[in-house]
């Protein structure tokens, strides 16, 4: 019915300047054209978009980036090749005379032979064509490629100016934490992503690497064939980017995958009804992609050396030796990556665990090799020595054919036989060193602990932290072995990923379908071994293995202190913060006075440096606090002093954190200022630094300031601490369990009694204590006084070792750190000196 | 997929199928549709009317209310007739699927064409069943009009959430959120497709694309 002017005309007599019948119609505004980002259509790829232009540094610093790439590749491929055929080789090395009239000397120019000889040498050499030719269209991608990029990132790049409201100029000084913030506040005004009002951390994470995840997961289920038994090589792991690049092609992205669409499994997928044929089909699909790879194997061949050439030359010219020096395989960031977990955490704390993984690794010469090694140095040296006395003596010896070559080739004979010997001042720690890179890397397969020494522990680390030569190698036989391993192993196990993806698949509404594991659920796939006892109900093939489950929500916890976890994450993390505190509140057995100097001068030390405090206390304490046990001859847990050290060093690292905290709630002045500093930096000694991040972050007005790069930093700091914890607690959980029936002996007959007595009298002796500290407002005396009080009531617990935790869990101690969190409330205005320096770091990043 | 997506499903006789698509298709569209919208200069607007009417079914106790539009009436006709037909050749067990889909169109630059992205999809999945006599027939002529009576107050409990819908538009982007082609009415943009038994897969089109540009991306 055109535009209806209903019946109900106006008289004609009201004469008015307007057309009839519309000033009493309703006006509207539009509103539209405000924001252009509303509504996203491929929330994934934008997400991912917005994440690697972050990573990248902004807009410019990529573009540069990729037009460098580019043009380097086509500068490496026509050097290349003007090498090989253009050059008269015998003019450079003088076998041939040069008549020049006018004067005798070569120039260079007259080395290269005319245009036309050299297009003609090029044309009938069918192998540069063909390499030419495969070149030109892997140039050719990255050029269309490269365009798309810049159409993409430049409408990213708009996002972040105009949605986000930060300049790219600025973008390296944002945290992604913070961007993340930003991203969750606007979705409240644009509606980003339609289906809910408000995007969580969790949101955005999944949707990045929604694919990555599920990665993870079969790893850690051990489900792709990565892993195999050779007959000469033992136990290896072959995992390359082109089997890797295969895989993903299989399941997610390619013709006939799984994945519907970036977000969606598709549906007959879900229904286990016809789960036998769909194996079937899958398994003959990757029959045809394993068949495909064997025929383009020569054209991926020269594709990949190329790509090695391009990539890897530069390197070993700048840096010869980063050859010898060792990477973290690909597998070994598939294993020990946390699910949701982006790829510069990732990367950032492997970084950090480098250090300590490359030690380990040297810690390992072979005697053998040393002796052999020892010598040859020794000749090449003694002739080498020669030689350069010969020189120094006359410099016309290096006009000598060769002896300039001999020279640089002895030399590097010598570096390469000094690596093999072993450093004189070297102490072989490997159990401490392997500590402390798993407080880098959390996660470990069992067996390693307490056999670090052992070669096979080696081997298996060689796994997850190869030779760059080696990653090299593999990436180039790669081409060769992936079809093989495509045919003969995956396609076995085609059922089996069939019903993996359609057990921990799940869809969560405004996300698409996700793998389940990346819920990070403890109750549905918590591992009982890992601290979920009682919680989970995950069978054995919902469990995620190597405590993956737990370590991944600690991780995503700490890293997004804003995220609000499912309420039974929530419990585990609450009672696991509060286990940590408990030890905190514990600390060192026995050896109070010098524990205590120890971690006195440690949470000093901490102020200033929070990495180096963890080192100092892995490397430090254990032989010391083990020794000290020995001696006194009581049980000896080894194990429950490790928990004990990790807690104390969560909370000498405590000040700092709670010192950050109270300057951050300063401003907002939600909580009253206190008269009495000392008593609650004691007290904050007591409740971890974790809790007063959780605590703080409550308060919205700094939450800017809470991800800032400074908090970030402690963040990683924490999850190490926590991750050694959760480790530590998982062997005394697995001894326990296999020494069960002991542990009811020796309780039952000789100590229980009198250790109870003794935790209740020490028990009631720190609380009564503490309260008149609460409100003095003396100063360090009390402070002190009571946190080796509380350590001293702790040794007791670590000597009764494993069942400890059930029993204190009933235990006044709960008292404790219900004081802590009331001491929390009055936290003062902090005294330490490294408040001092913290301010302008906040500044800094509001 | 950032959109929502609704899923309907009825089972009928084989000459009910149009009118109770009809009834269901016509019903959203009723809660999609504005009147025409006229600009003024300084960028506001005022709605036209919309006028309503009933529609009886012939093979269904069942009554529907729809716009009055009979140029809507007749596109919709169209895609409902298609469909029965498709759905009478297939031959197999008569299955199949429509959906309704809203869109909006999203102007790019200039290499690539402008972009349709659905935000809302209502999918109706049919199932035709045969029956043998008479009596059925009357049997499932109530059944099916008390059906789709649920399946409206469905749809108008969903409509009623207060969720998502593009923004209204300024005069220059109408087009891009509303289809403008008709002359006396403005629904949302939208799309009717349909399926004939769920076939498996996604068609070789969408697949080669994705294939573009998944090399395309990083």
């Amino acid at each position: 019915m055109a535009h209806f002017d209903t019946e109900y005309q106006r008289l004609e007599a009201s004469y008015s300047d307007s057309p009839p019948g519309e000033e009493n119609l309703l006006v509207h505004v539009p509103e539209g054209s405000k924001s252009q980002w509303h509504h996203i259509e491929n929330l994934d790829l934008f997400f991912q978009r917005v994440y690697n232009l972050h990573q990248k540094n902004g807009f410019t610093c990529m573009l540069l980036g990729e037009i460098f790439e580019l043009v380097q590749l086509v500068f490496v491929v026509a050097f290349t090749v003007f090498l090989a055929n253009c050059v008269d080789y015998d003019i450079l090395f003088a076998n041939k005379f040069v008549n020049h009239t006018d004067s005798s000397k070569v120039t260079l120019p007259d080395a290269f032979l005319p245009v036309d000889v050299c297009s003609a040498r090029i044309r009938d050499n069918v192998f540069v064509i063909f390499i030419m030719v495969i070149s030109g269209v892997f140039w050719l991608h990255r050029l269309i490629k490269f365009i798309y990029n810049v159409c993409c990132y430049w409408e990213i790049r708009s996002f972040y100016i105009n949605a986000l409201k930060m300049s790219m100029a600025d973008l390296p000084y944002f945290t992604w934490q913070e961007v993340q913030a930003r991203i969750i506040e606007i979705q409240k005004e644009h509606q980003i992503c339609i289906h809910k009002k408000e995007l969580t951390e969790l949101d955005i994470y999944h949707r990045i690497l929604r694919f990555k995840n599920y990665m993870v997961a079969m790893v850690n289920k051990s489900l792709l064939p990565i892993r195999f038994r050779l007959p000469f090589l033992g136990d290896s792991v072959f995992y390359t980017r082109g089997l890797k690049y295969n895989f993903e092609l299989i399941f997610f992205w390619g013709p006939g995958s799984l994945f519907e669409n970036e977000w969606s499994l598709k549906s007959e997928y879900k229904r286990g009804g016809n789960r036998l044929e769909l194996a079937d089909r899958l398994s003959s699909r990757i029959l045809w992609i394993g068949i495909a790879n064997l025929l383009l194997c020569p054209v991926i061949l020269i594709w990949q050396i190329l790509y090695a050439f391009f990539s890897y030359t530069e390197v070993i010219k700048r840096e010869p030796g980063s050859l010898g020096a060792r990477c973290w395989s690909l597998y070994g960031r598939c294993y020990l990556r946390h699910f949701n977990e982006l790829d510069h955490e990732l990367m950032s704390r492997l970084s950090k665990g480098y250090k300590a993984s490359s030690k380990y690794m040297n810690c390992f010469m072979s005697p053998l090799l040393t002796v052999v090694a020892k010598n040859v140095a020794f000749f090449a040296g003694s002739i080498l020595a020669v030689l350069i006395a010969l020189t120094i003596y006359d410099e016309d010896v290096l006009a000598v054919e060769h002896v300039l070559s001999s020279i640089t080739l002895l030399g590097v004979g010598i570096t390469i036989c000094r690596s093999f010997i072993p450093d004189k001042h070297m102490v072989f720690c490997p159990e401490q060193l392997l500590k402390v890179i798993l407080a880098h890397i959390h996660y470990m397969p069992d067996h390693w602990q307490g056999n670090a020494h052992r070669y096979e522990t080696r081997d298996e680390f060689a796994q997850l932290f190869q030779y760059k030569a080696v990653f090299i190698l593999e990436e180039l036989l790669s081409p060769v072995i992936t079809p093989f391993i495509l045919i003969f192993c995956l396609r076995r196990k085609s059922l089996e990923i069939i019903d993996f993806f359609r057990n921990f698949t799940v869809e969560v509404v405004g996300v698409g379908d996700t793998c389940s594991f990346a819920q990070m659920d403890v109750r549905q796939h918590g591992h009982p071994a890992w601290m979920s006892a009682g919680k989970t109900e995950a069978s054995i093939y919902q469990q995620a293995e190597d405590g993956k489950t737990e370590l991944s929500l600690m991780h995503f916890a700490i890293t997004n202190p804003q995220w609000q976890p499912p309420r039974e994450s929530t419990h585990f993390i609450s009672q696991l913060k509060e286990k940590v505190h408990r030890e905190a509140t514990g600390g060192q057995p026995g050896n109070a006075p010098e524990n205590h100097a120890f971690t006195s001068t440690h949470s000093l030390q901490s102020e200033s440096e929070p990495r180096s405090l963890i080192a100092n206390l892995l490397v430090g304490p254990p032989s010391l606090a083990s020794l000290h046990l020995g001696r006194e001859g009581s049980i000896i847990n080894h194990l429950s002093i490790g928990v004990s050290e990790g807690a104390s060093a969560l909370r000498s690292l405590s000040p700092l954190s709670t010192s950050i905290h109270m300057r951050g709630s300063f401003p907002s002045s939600r909580l009253p200022r206190p008269d009495h500093p000392a008593v609650a930096a004691g007290r904050a000694m007591a409740g971890s630094g974790t809790d007063a991040r959780t605590i703080s972050s409550g308060s919205s007005a700094w939450e800017g300031q809470l991800t800032s790069m400074v908090l970030s930093e402690y963040a990683s700091t924490e999850m190490s601490i926590h991750a050694l914890y959760m480790h530590e607690m998982h062997k005394q959980q697995s001894r326990g369990e296999l020494s069960r029936h002991t542990w009811h002996r020796q309780e039952s007959d000789e100590s229980s009694e009198s250790v109870h007595d003794d935790v209740e009298a020490i028990r009631n002796l720190p609380r009564s204590n503490t309260f008149p500290f609460a409100t003095t407002p003396n100063q360090e005396g009390a402070a002190l006084q009571s946190s080796s009080q509380r350590r001293y009531g702790g040794t007791t617990d670590s000597l009764c070792g494993g069942p400890r935790f059930q029993r204190t869990a009933r235990m006044p101690m709960g008292g404790w750190s219900e004081e802590s969190q009331t001491g929390r409330h009055h936290e003062p205005v902090p005294e330490e000196g490294a408040e001092d320096e913290l301010p302008p770091h906040i500044h800094k990043v509001t | 997929m950032n959109c929502r997506s609704e899923v309907l499903e009825v089972s009928l006789e084989g000459r009910q199928v149009d009118e109770a698509l009809l009834s269901l298709l016509h019903t959203i569209l009723l809660h999609r549709s504005t009147g025409k919208f006229h600009y003024k200069k300084e960028g506001t607007y005022s709605i036209g009317t919309v006028g309503t009417q009933d529609t009886d079914c012939d093979f269904i106790d069942f009554t529907f209310v729809r716009v009055s539009s009979d140029e809507l009436d007749r596109v919709i006709r169209k895609a409902v007739t298609e469909f029965k037909d498709a759905l009478g050749n297939s031959g197999s067990d008569g299955m199949g699927q429509i959906s309704l889909e809203f869109y909006q169109k999203k102007k790019s630059r200039w290499p690539f064409s402008d972009e349709c992205i659905p935000w809302e999809v209502w999918t109706i999945k049919v199932n035709v069943v045969n029956l043998a006599n008479e009596q059925e027939r009357q049997i499932c002529r109530e059944k099916v009009g008390e059906k789709l009576g649920e399946k409206v107050i469905n749809i108008v409990e969903v409509i009623n959430r207060h969720e998502y819908l593009p923004k209204m538009p300024t005069q220059s982007e109408v087009d891009n959120v509303f289809d403008t082609s008709l002359k006396d009415v403005q629904p949302y943009l939208y799309k009717i497709t349909y399926q004939i038994t769920d076939s498996l897969g996604t068609s070789v089109s969408t697949t080669m694309r994705r294939l573009i540009k998944d090399t395309l991306a990083l």
